[in-house]
């Protein structure tokens, strides 16, 4: 994490972070202060500029972290989570969940 | 609380899919059957090692309830699954009418986000109400539950009478069930409006913080003593629910408690201002940071650490009370155990995954405007839509579910997606809030290992299950969900 005059720019390792967990997190920050991000190398860099800046780094440094374990699990488990979502709103339509044919 | 991998000794049973949580005096282990298992950390760490053999007595409880790989029920399983997940085949069946925003208390935190006595255009009109009906009744639920809300919808008598006989119609002509609900504060009630509800067996809610300095405190009435008025209503709906009618079904009343930071000393004031009452049910109740009790939060609102405090000595007073004689319980555990002991879906909308925002509920704003659930119509009223679903007199149902804000809400609530819930003991009994999530956090998804509410839900589910470890409460606690 850079300190630098008007704001702080945190360095995530594109080893361990993908660039959308950087940019949702970015997305959830935007209505708190303002967040740039780049890539460059093997990092992708948030610039939070605004006078809470350097309260808040250590926040969306987390929701990436937060943003990163999402993705990951949906990796696992997206088909499991994609049925319970899917037969909800079916359900609630009065529409039952379509039957997968064919599947082993 | 982690998924675990088979032991390496292929002698000993297995573990499959266990989620584990510490609770005082040991470890809780659960499925996603819902089953659950209390076990002291020597017997924890047996198992853990692979260390119990099928002659070992803790073998048959932990096979009986799913834990054993080697002995798995899965078709007993499955039905658990399905009851405890019974919601998932239902549709919205709570629908919240908001008859008008004005209301005359001016209630400390009140997240109704209510406007003044004497505001304008913020009733809703007839059409309006009877659209909102008509629309609750395209829902495939075969139960229909109108709940009519405020600000105090005893403002908007005439709306409600109408809304109430064409529910009635409506339910007489689809042929589902019916049920109607007033949350109101009572000092509008008189004796002619509570004719007119009881008989048309509609229930009655109220609110109730506690003494009459407490609640007077909370839920300010400039037209005079809210406390006193509460407390009359009260009695009156519970004489007649003792006399009951020839007629119809009289109803015991219930009333809400609403927990702001200067409930929190006064724990035992309050469960025995219900319990003098003769009202069987408390539903301790957080704040939450929403609307706008959002903006005051710094002086109303507490931390998660102190509301499981104060809950833990609420639900200690409570089983000590119950071990007395006095039936009182406490509506949050109550929902949890119909989860956790007899593994079924009490409709508790706040507590599901996904949660009931539209699927499981609507909220009907004065307007015609419909939003995901209350809570997200009070985010709406302080002037961002972003839980708003559709329209009344523009949109129908499947339209309202393919909103974005439905289907945002439905996904984000998934507790397969949150990485935090996903590997939580307390998955199979608990929910997220997209709206909490927003409002507290700045994302529908938030991040539960920094979330209030998550934390607050944990520290209940653990006061639950410590004393579901202790067989003297653990007697109350399941005469509460008894089958009858």
């Amino acid at each position: 994490m850079k300190k630098q005059a008007d704001g702080k720019e945190i360095i995530f390792d594109s080893a361990v972070y993908s660039k959308e967990a950087v940019e949702l997190a970015a997305y959830v920050f935007a209505g708190r202060c303002e967040v740039k991000v780049t890539s460059g190398g093997q990092a992708f860099r948030a610039r939070l500029s605004g006078a809470a800046a350097g309260r808040l780094a250590g926040e969306f440094a987390n929701e990436a972290l937060n943003q990163q374990c999402r993705i990951d699990l949906a990796k696992k488990n997206s088909k499991l989570a994609g049925m319970i979502v899917t037969k909800a709103l079916l359900a609630a339509c009065g529409e039952n969940a379509p039957r997968k044919r064919g599947g082993k | 609380m982690a998924q675990k991998n088979p032991a390496k000794n292929k002698k000993a049973p297995s573990l499959p899919l266990a989620r584990w949580e510490r609770v005082a005096g040991g470890r809780l282990l659960t499925n996603d059957a819902g089953c659950h298992a209390l076990l002291g950390e020597k017997d924890f760490a047996r198992v853990m090692a692979g260390g119990i053999t099928k002659k070992d007595p803790l073998f048959k409880r932990l096979a009986a309830a799913g834990f054993v790989r080697e002995s798995m029920d899965f078709e007993g399983l499955a039905a658990k699954w399905r009851t405890l997940n019974a919601h998932l085949d239902q549709g919205p069946g709570l629908h919240i009418l908001v008859l008008t925003l004005r209301c005359n208390h001016k209630c400390l935190y009140c997240q109704s986000s209510a406007a003044g006595e004497g505001a304008k255009k913020t009733d809703m009109d007839r059409r309006t109400a009877l659209a909102s009906v008509d629309f609750a009744f395209t829902s495939p639920n075969p139960l229909i539950t109108i709940e009519f809300q405020g600000g105090e919808p005893l403002l908007n008598w005439d709306v409600l009478k109408a809304a109430v006989k064409r529910a009635r119609e409506r339910a007489a002509a689809t042929g589902k069930e019916l049920k109607l609900a007033l949350v109101s504060n009572f000092t509008l009630m008189t004796e002619e409006k509570a004719r007119f509800l009881l008989q048309n067996e509609v229930s009655i809610c109220t609110s109730l913080d506690g003494p009459a300095d407490l609640h007077n405190k909370n839920r300010i009435f400039a037209g005079g003593n809210s406390h006193a008025a509460t407390v009359r209503w009260i009695k009156y709906f519970q004489e007649k629910h003792k006399l009951q009618a020839q007629q119809y079904r009289v109803f015991k009343p219930g009333a809400l408690l609403t927990v702001s930071r200067q409930s929190l000393p006064r724990w035992k004031e309050i469960i025995g201002e219900y319990a003098r009452l003769g009202l069987e049910d408390i539903f301790v109740r957080p704040l939450a940071p929403i609307g706008y009790a959002r903006g005051l939060w710094d002086k109303i609102g507490y931390t998660p650490a102190e509301f499981q405090e104060f809950y833990g000595r609420c639900l200690d007073h409570i089983l000590a009370l119950n071990r007395r004689g006095t039936v009182l319980r406490e509506k949050t555990a109550a929902m949890m155990l119909e989860k956790i002991v007899n593994a079924t879906e009490p409709g508790y909308l706040d507590a599901r995954c996904p949660c009931g925002a539209a699927i499981g509920q609507i909220a009907y704003n004065y307007n015609g405007d419909l939003f995901t659930c209350d809570e997200g119509r009070m985010v709406g009223w302080e002037g961002d839509d972003i839980f708003r679903v559709g329209n009344v007199f523009r949109d129908n149902l499947g339209k309202v579910l393919a909103s974005p804000a439905a289907r945002a809400c439905v996904v984000s609530s998934n507790l397969e997606a949150q990485p935090e819930c996903s590997r939580c003991a307390y998955k199979p009994y608990c929910g997220v809030c997209p709206v909490y999530n927003y409002e507290a956090q700045g994302s529908l998804w938030g991040n539960m290992r920094s979330n209030g509410r998550c934390s607050l839900f944990k520290g209940v589910f653990a006061a639950i299950f410590e004393r579901l470890g202790n067989a003297r409460d653990k007697k109350v606690l399941e005469s509460w969900v008894a089958k009858k």
